[in-house]
């Protein structure tokens, strides 16, 4: 290490070290002179001879430098110099090289950010690695004969489906939280949390719309999160009946009291319940699920205040799943030996809650996963195609360096006299090889810095994409280390990659041809017509995947949706959350639709729980099995609706009626059902006057309409039958409704009256997810839209690239060729013919392209089944295309070589000659 | 330089090295002395090159075992002396009875009767 050291501090203070060199030689010269003439020579004799005796100067130093340790460095910093001096002659090539490179590792590193955001990244909180999520597994509820059997007899949050069948799952009741927070000898802490979905935060008498998280009393400590400012919540704070305090976020503290210690001990009303601020959460914190990044933490009791009193039940009832945890390891204990411990604990606990043999027969069992990246929704999500990009982003690298390779063997033609004098004058066949790299790879390096910036706009278009539709995005990526180290290996490799083949071609030994062949020559081109082959193969694949993603695209649009896309305001207000209370807010939403309704340019307003899309994720207003007389009505879809449902959403009417102002609070029960569900289980009859039962009050609804087909859920969900029960939404009053406004012309435009008419009727309730019809539908093919544009995108770099490479390398051949080109048309060779040459040699090209990337296409393109839609992954149309525009490319990138190459003048050629 | 006899010896390898070190062992010396000094002591046997010479000195200044600084010489100039470091001292010591022991094992193979003489 020592001598590290010392020799880093005299490469430093090289140049000194020249000068005393010579210096040093220079007193030898003068000493040896000096010794001569003594001896009796004359002055200049002595001197001469000294000189001679000296012998070669330039010999000496070179060798002393040698022994100042560090040649290596000292070539490369040689070899550096004469790369920048050579890259700054063909500015031109350097030029074409670096914006390519800069294109191909900029999406390299843009992509690779969000995989790293999405797959590497940690909880922002104190050791993640000891921080295990609790999950359980059973078999599916549903029975044989789709009745539902199992201790789980509601759920409140998700479950999904794990390997070979069986229901995963993250939510417990709080019994199962209570007896595993006892005593635990594995976890430091337990803690709990669930989803408290949006709620209306009214701050200064100004309300929006926040996303809030019941946490318990350890949360924040069991995650080891200190707060920006204040305090968090603690055990104290959760129990029943402790003062109602809040925690927000640091972004909250900022838009909503222009900073975080503004905001300590202010009131606000979450759902009108008062609360006071008792802490901001740090920056960098997002809760445990980044999918969420919630803006609120309240204490999990405080649930029982803003929800009752329904929230008081969930916590008595065993069988009610709803709470998630997070446990701390204590230091020491491994995941097995905690889940070891704790899956008997549960499986006891969880017996007791079962009800009859065959709840028994499926209990859940406790598992145990890493906690450290947090929950999984998002990775769930979003990893697959991220992937899928990565591999296509790394194609067009790989086709961008073919290129240069392809530009550098045709340099390194050009070079080859260059190369040969090095060589001959002694120069070692590796220390050239070394040299060329060295340049090449400062290409590459150039490419990259160019490329980060590149990288750092497509991050951001990227997250715009990805984000499609959604409120509150939370997948950032950024480029930090790791994505930075990631870009500079890029560089490198592309730099060896691209250089390694010229460098070792223009280094062969025979110097000696090269040495008398003035204009350079000989058998470049296979290597050559090589990477254009490859790089045809790969914008082919490109294309395929391009193709395939355009089809799902165009599928998508075409699915029939059975109601408008176009011309629909939709947005959401939650009046109960301002205090509204029944009947009353029947009667507050119906005031509103006719208000809007007068708005001038709607022709016509309606309401619902939720919009047609929503409703399927947001779940039933009506739990169970409806039934129509003794059969149970099966996959039925319950979606409460207001006045002009059918006439605003232009689902025909095809029977009765549709739901209008006449069916009130206090008025007989009515449902309109979709003609599918009227076939299913009235068959010819009609259904009009007959009689649905909900299960849950045992009411009875009235048909009194049937309306023509719809489908929920958004375009993909192709699993969801169009059988729906509307029901009168006067009559179910949900908590929050969404609006929808059939308008003239932009339904943006009519957002502004809309606030005024919420505004005047009661300034409390926010407007929240204003959005239209057409981009919430498109909000549920985002990722096949994403994919769509980006695709084709990826395609056409591909394939310019490609064109780029195929010009190039027969503009080289042409020059070459020239003499002859000549001979031949001196000889009678038509233009035509000569066209025609050069054209089937680039449809050679192509065709070897082809003939690689059709199989490889077909072997491949299984891995993106899973993202099209009504596409089989070999669609024919999809590779019918690809050949295509791959073999009229290269017509068109070969024309111009070809049209030069028929202008050639025979006398100029052969006479060149 | 054809003019001076006798044949010299071509070096072996990493003998300029001991004999730089032994050279600088009574006191500090500039390159040019060093490589008179070794002709001289060696009866012209040895003739130092100087393009051997000073790549040699820069590199037992680079691992330490000598140090050098710019001082007048005797007659009146500057010029670069080199001293041997502790370190150097060390070296020469140890570089020194290996070549010992190795001409001795040279001349026992190689003349027999000497050590019978002895």
């Amino acid at each position: 290490m020592n001598t590290f050291f010392r020799k880093l501090a005299w490469f430093a203070q090289r140049r000194r070290k020249e000068g005393q060199l010579a210096a040093e030689l220079q007193f030898h010269l003068e000493e040896e002179a000096e010794d001569l003439e003594n001896a009796g020579l004359a002055g200049d004799e002595a001197r001469r001879a000294a000189r001679r005796e000296l012998g070669n100067v330039g010999l000496i130093q070179e060798d002393t430098r040698a022994a100042w340790g560090w040649p290596l460095a000292e070539q490369f910093l040689q070899d550096l110099r004469y790369a920048v001096r050579t890259i700054l002659r063909n500015p031109g090539f350097t030029l074409v090289a670096t914006l390519t490179l800069a294109l191909g590792i900029g999406a390299n590193t843009a992509i690779f950010s969000f995989l790293d955001a999405l797959l590497m990244r940690s909880l922002p909180v104190a050791d993640p690695e000891s921080l295990v999520v609790l999950n359980w597994h059973s078999r599916p509820p549903q029975d044989a004969d789709k009745q539902w059997v199992h201790v789980m007899h509601g759920v409140q949050g998700i479950a999904w489906p794990g390997g070979k069948g069986v229901m995963v799952s993250g939510m417990f009741p709080y019994g199962a939280f209570e007896t595993l927070r006892e005593e635990n000898p594995v976890f430091s802490t337990l803690f709990g949390y669930f989803n408290g979905l949006k709620r209306t935060l009214a701050v200064r008498g100004q309300a929006t719309s926040a996303g809030a998280e019941y946490v318990t009393g350890e949360y924040f400590r069991g995650l080891g999160v200190s707060p920006a400012v204040g305090r968090l919540i603690d055990s104290e704070d959760d129990r029943p009946g402790a003062a109602p305090v809040a925690v927000i976020s640091f972004a909250t503290s900022q838009n909503r009291f222009g900073g975080p210690s503004n905001a300590i001990g202010q009131p606000i009303l979450v759902d009108n319940v008062p609360f006071t601020v008792i802490g901001v959460a740090p920056p960098e914190f997002f809760g445990v699920d980044p999918a969420v990044a919630p803006d609120l933490y309240l204490p999990l009791h405080a649930s029982v205040l803003i929800d009752s009193p329904g929230a008081a039940r969930m916590y008595g009832d065993g069988n009610f799943y709803w709470i998630e945890m997070m446990g701390r390891l204590r230091p020491g204990v491994s995941m097995a030996q905690a889940q070891a411990v704790l899956a008997p604990r549960f499986h006891q606990w969880v017996a007791t809650t079962a009800k009859t043999d065959g709840e028994r027969a499926k209990l859940p069992a406790l598992i145990l996963n890493p906690g450290a990246e947090g929950l999984g929704s998002l990775r769930r999500q979003y990893s697959k195609p991220l992937y899928v990009l990565l591999m296509m982003v790394g194609l067009i690298l790989a086709t961008a360096c073919a290129n240069i390779a392809n530009l550098l063997l045709a340099r390194a033609a050009a070079r080859r006299r260059e190369m040969a004098v090095r060589l001959s004058l002694g120069a070692g066949r590796f220390r050239v090889v070394r040299q060329l790299l060295t340049e090449s790879v400062m290409l590459a390096s150039l490419g990259g810095a160019f490329g980060v910036l590149f990288a750092i706009w497509g991050v951001r278009s990227l997250t715009l994409l990805l984000s499609h539709g959604q409120e509150n995005f939370t997948l950032h990526a950024e480029l930090n280390w790791n994505v930075l180290a990631v870009t500079a290996g890029l560089s490198v490799v592309c730099g060896l990659l691209f250089g390694l083949a010229p460098a070792i071609q223009s280094t062969r030994p025979d110097v000696i041809p090269a040495l008398k062949d003035g204009r350079g020559g000989g058998p470049r081109r296979r290597a050559l017509h090589a990477l254009v082959v490859a790089q045809i193969a790969i914008s082919f694949l490109i294309l395929v995947a391009a193709g395939l993603f355009v089809r799902t695209l165009n599928n998508l649009h075409s699915v029939q949706l059975g109601y408008a896309r176009e011309n629909i305001l939709l947005f959401s207000l939650n009046a109960r959350q301002a205090g509204h209370r029944d009947p009353e807010i029947a009667t507050f939403y119906a005031d509103l639709r006719k208000r809007f309704e007068s708005i001038p340019g709607v022709s016509s307003a309606t309401l619902s729980q939720a919009s047609i899309i929503n409703a399927a994720r947001a779940g039933q207003a009506i739990r169970g099995p409806m039934k129509i007389g003794a059969v149970n009505l099966d996959g039925a879809r319950v979606l409460a609706a207001g006045p002009r449902f059918l006439t605003t959403m232009q689902i025909p009417i095809l029977a009765g009626r549709e739901i209008d102002d006449r069916d009130q609070p206090g008025s007989r029960p009515v449902a309109v059902i979709s003609e599918r569900l009227a076939r299913t289980y009235f068959e010819n009859e009609n259904p009009v006057g007959r009689r649905i039962t909900l299960p849950d009050e045992k009411r009875d609804l009235e048909i009194v309409g049937v309306s023509a087909n719809l489908r929920y859920g958004g375009l993909k969900n192709e699993e969801e039958s169009a059988m729906t029960v509307f029901v009168a939404v006067s009559q179910f009053s949900p908590d929050g409704v969404t609006y929808a406004l059939h308008t003239a012309g932009d339904p943006l435009r009519y957002v502004k009256s809309v606030q005024e008419i919420v505004r005047e009727a009661d300034s409390r309730i926010p407007v929240t997810k204003v959005i239209t019809q057409a981009a919430e539908i498109d909000g549920t093919i985002s990722r096949e839209l994403t994919f769509a544009k980006l695709c084709k995108g990826f395609a056409g770099l591909a394939l310019l690239i490609a064109c780029v490479g195929l010009y190039g390398t027969m503009s080289y051949n042409i020059a070459r060729r020239t003499g002859e080109v000549g001979i031949r048309m001196a000889l009678g060779a038509q233009r035509r013919t000569v066209v025609w040459m050069v054209l089937r040699e680039v449809l050679v090209l192509a065709g070897g392209g082809l003939v690689f990337g059709i199989p490889i296409a077909l072997g491949t393109s299984r891995f993106v089944a899973s993202l099209l839609y009504q596409v089989k992954p070999n669609d024919s149309g999809a590779l019918a295309a690809a050949v295509g525009i791959i073999l009229g490319a290269a017509l068109v990138a070969g024309y111009l070589p070809a049209y030069r190459a028929s202008r050639i003048d025979p006398m100029v050629a052969v006479r060149h000659e | 330089m054809s003019n001076r006899t006798p044949p010299r010896i071509e070096f072996l390898q990493g003998t300029l090295d001991v004999l730089i070190l032994r050279t600088l062992r009574p006191g500090p010396q500039h390159g040019h002395a060093i490589a008179k000094h070794i002709q001289r002591t060696s009866e012209d046997l040895l003739q130092v090159e100087t393009g051997s010479l000073y790549p040699a000195l820069h590199r037992l200044e680079a691992r330490g075992w000598v140090a050098a600084s710019w001082e007048l010489s005797n007659k009146g100039k500057r010029a670069r002396f080199y001293r041997l470091t502790p370190s150097g001292r060390k070296q020469l010591a140890t570089q020194q009875s290996q070549w010992q022991s190795f001409s001795r094992a040279m001349r026992l193979i190689l003349n027999p009767a000497d050590q019978e003489a002895k």
